[in-house]
């Protein structure tokens, strides 16, 4: 009853349209001012504390790193790294613009960018090769996602954050689902392009490809960089994304000169702004996961998910459908905030593994972002096509359908996730 | 005076998260180059990186960051980066709409407002303890003092927005796409021919011919060009 009563006041208060931490924050005090004994002083202390934790302080640094390498240039660099590894296949510009898209998300941490970096770029080059627009559109806006599977990734952070997971596991768990997802949808192009008979790129040398490696390696050390270091210890995982954004600033302004020392007071600003907002969000979803561990909400859930017998099949498969509404709508850390704290407690009663439940709701944010009616990348593919939210969708039914299929892989095959971590020791 | 808030606000949080960077990445470095001057024996270098202590550089990361995110979430305000769930309020006509939007607004105002004079009478009350910070023995109520003065800037932003929203019906929006340098990059693979590339907006309007068959419909191909945000190149 109080578990319905809290969340259709948040429901009521989000779809007038303020801003999701507004929303949580308000839920919070109208509960406290009115049902409840709470003493307000330690939902204050809350509001203090939220946030005072180290591990936290990774997203601003990871976002400054994504920032200074979220550049035209460092997508340009990946462009031509992935056509000439992948661009004399079938669909050769549609397979590189999958590569590229992997790549440059994995590095700069933004999915909407990435679709307007490699989207910009490569559409042009890709219809005037004779491409259909909706294949362009299909391959970019759903390859775009990938960015926040492949380590690092702010939302695996935001799950750990509000879970008391491992990140250094989370990351490391991502990287198998990450390059098989990219594998796959790699695949669908392929088979899309062999069929209609798309235009191939000449098969590049190992010279030119050598000297394409060359080029784009800076960005992609940076992946090098904290995995390793995370892995081999010698990092925690904020100092990992302390490192790699003094590195990604050294790269950008000394090495590649895509960005003269000018700029870089506007990128801090820039990163500083989107880290604000997303500690604002957590300081206020802190105090919502309290109010409800306070009314002893996951724990009755839970308790009920077991007496009723619903399994572990049964509740993942409801998960991934109610998380799929979420990531719709919403953006997929505010997403992870709200819903964690009630899903999580519930999965552990299950005895479904904390980290293979981490990847699954990652992918499931992933697949979010391309699901029609309102998924923010066919919002940005939609934009810089020029094609209607529809057709854009249309355009991405193949791929979307490949990225269900991999989630119902995820979901129920958590060797898929799991093994690597566990070979490497780190379970 | 409100131009001299506004740069204020925006340089201290672009000094905090470089400043925060900057102390992280000399504190990993420092302790590196302290094994490192042990393993390799040279003893003078040791002793003189050891008598820097940088335990406390957790702890003032820590705190730099919670008076960047209040004080970056009032300038989020400003540039709209606090997003909702908007979907369904801009489905509704113009005037019910602004009124949900202004609804939201003063939504915001009210819950940084309370949650600004919750702040203050906690660091009044902790202004009268002796209560210091674990490593940086600072006074808690200094660390704090970020609570009330970045909630209550926040409010103000919020009621800004507001009444300028009423008044000329426009909202900050943040462009969470931009890309650096995109265009000079669509342009540059332009001059080299490389992949025989076209800008954006031709490619949409070549692409819309193809499937429609019209053919040589070249004369509204200066409305997609627009909007690829280039100019020049191919006339």
């Amino acid at each position: 009853m109080t578990a319905l009563i809290i969340f259709a006041l948040l429901l009521i208060l989000m779809v007038t349209g303020m801003p999701v931490s507004i929303a949580l924050g308000l839920t919070v005090l109208t509960y406290l001012f009115t049902m409840t004994s709470v003493p307000i002083e330690s939902v204050a202390l809350k509001l203090f504390t939220g946030i005072e934790k180290f591990e936290i302080m990774a997203i601003p640094f990871f976002i400054l790193a994504g920032n200074f390498l979220t550049h035209g240039g460092v997508a340009r660099r990946m462009i031509d790294f992935a056509s000439s590894v992948v661009g004399h296949y079938h669909g050769g510009l549609g397979l590189s613009a999958v590569f590229a898209c992997a790549l440059f998300a994995a590095v700069s941490g933004s999915s909407p960018a990435t679709v307007v970096a490699i989207g910009s770029i490569l559409l042009p080059s890709m219809v005037k090769q004779g491409f259909p627009m909706r294949f362009g559109v299909g391959t970019i806006a759903t390859a775009g996602g990938l960015g926040i599977l492949i380590p690092p990734s702010i939302v695996m952070v935001m799950y750990a954050v509000s879970t008391s997971s491992s990140v250094g596991a989370l990351f490391i768990a991502g990287i198998v689902p990450g390059i098989a997802l990219a594998f796959m949808l790699g695949v669908t192009t392929w088979w899309i392009a062999r069929r209609n008979h798309y235009p191939r790129q000449p098969r590049a040398d190992w010279a030119t490809r050598w000297r394409a490696f060359r080029k784009s390696v800076w960005g992609l050390l940076l992946i090098v960089i904290v995995m390793g270091g995370i892995y081999s210890g010698a990092f925690t995982p904020t100092e990992a994304a302390a490192v790699s954004a003094v590195y990604a600033f050294v790269i950008a302004v000394f090495v590649y000169k895509d960005m003269p020392l000018s700029r870089v007071p506007k990128v801090l600003l820039d990163s500083a702004n989107m880290s604000a907002m997303l500690l604002y969000i957590i300081t206020n979803a802190v105090l919502f996961a309290y109010l409800l561990t306070y009314e002893d909400i996951p724990q009755q859930i839970a308790q009920w998910m077991v007496d009723t017998g619903f399994g572990q099949i049964g509740y993942l498969a409801a998960v991934n459908v109610l998380l799929l509404v979420a990531g719709n709508i919403m953006e997929p850390t505010s997403v992870i905030l709200i819903t964690a704290p009630v899903l999580f407690p519930v999965a552990m009663a299950l005895g479904i593994d904390p980290i293979h439940f981490g990847v699954m709701i990652t992918v499931n944010m992933e697949v979010g972002m391309i699901t029609p009616p309102v998924g923010l990348n066919l919002y940005v593919a939609s934009g810089i096509a020029r094609m209607g939210l529809t057709e854009t969708s249309i355009a991405c039914f193949p791929w979307l359908l490949t990225m269900l299929v991999f989630l119902m892989m995820i979901t129920y095959w958590p060797a898929l996730s799991l093994w690597l971590p566990r070979t490497l020791g780190m379970l | 005076m409100l131009r001299i808030l506004d740069r204020l606000e925006e340089w201290l949080i672009a000094f905090l998260i470089g400043a925060a960077t900057l102390l992280i990445f000399t504190a990993v470095l420092h302790r590196y180059s302290l094994g490192l001057a042990n393993a390799w024996g040279w003893d003078t270098a040791y002793d003189w990186l050891f008598k820097f202590n940088l335990s406390w550089a957790q702890e003032l990361c820590i705190y730099m960051f919670v008076w960047m995110a209040k004080f970056g979430a009032a300038y989020g305000v400003r540039t709209g980066i606090h997003v909702g769930v908007d979907v369904l309020i801009n489905n509704l006509r113009e005037g019910l709409r602004a009124k949900f939007v202004l609804f939201g607004l003063f939504a915001g105002a009210l819950f940084t407002g309370m949650v600004g004079s919750f702040g203050a009478s906690f660091v009044w009350k902790m202004a009268h303890t002796n209560a210091t910070s674990p490593d940086l023995e600072v006074p808690v109520w200094i660390v704090y003092l970020a609570i009330p003065l970045g909630s209550y800037l926040m409010c103000f932003r919020f009621l800004q927005v507001a009444w300028s929203f009423y008044r000329t019906g426009e909202l900050p929006h943040a462009d969470h796409a931009h890309v650096e340098g995109l265009e000079d990059e669509v342009e540059a693979a332009q001059a080299a021919g490389r992949q025989e590339p076209v800008f954006l907006g031709e490619a949409i309007t070549l692409s819309e011919e193809r499937e429609h068959l019209h053919g040589g419909h070249l004369g509204d191909d200066g409305q997609g060009r627009d909007g690829a945000g280039t100019t020049g190149g191919r006339s």
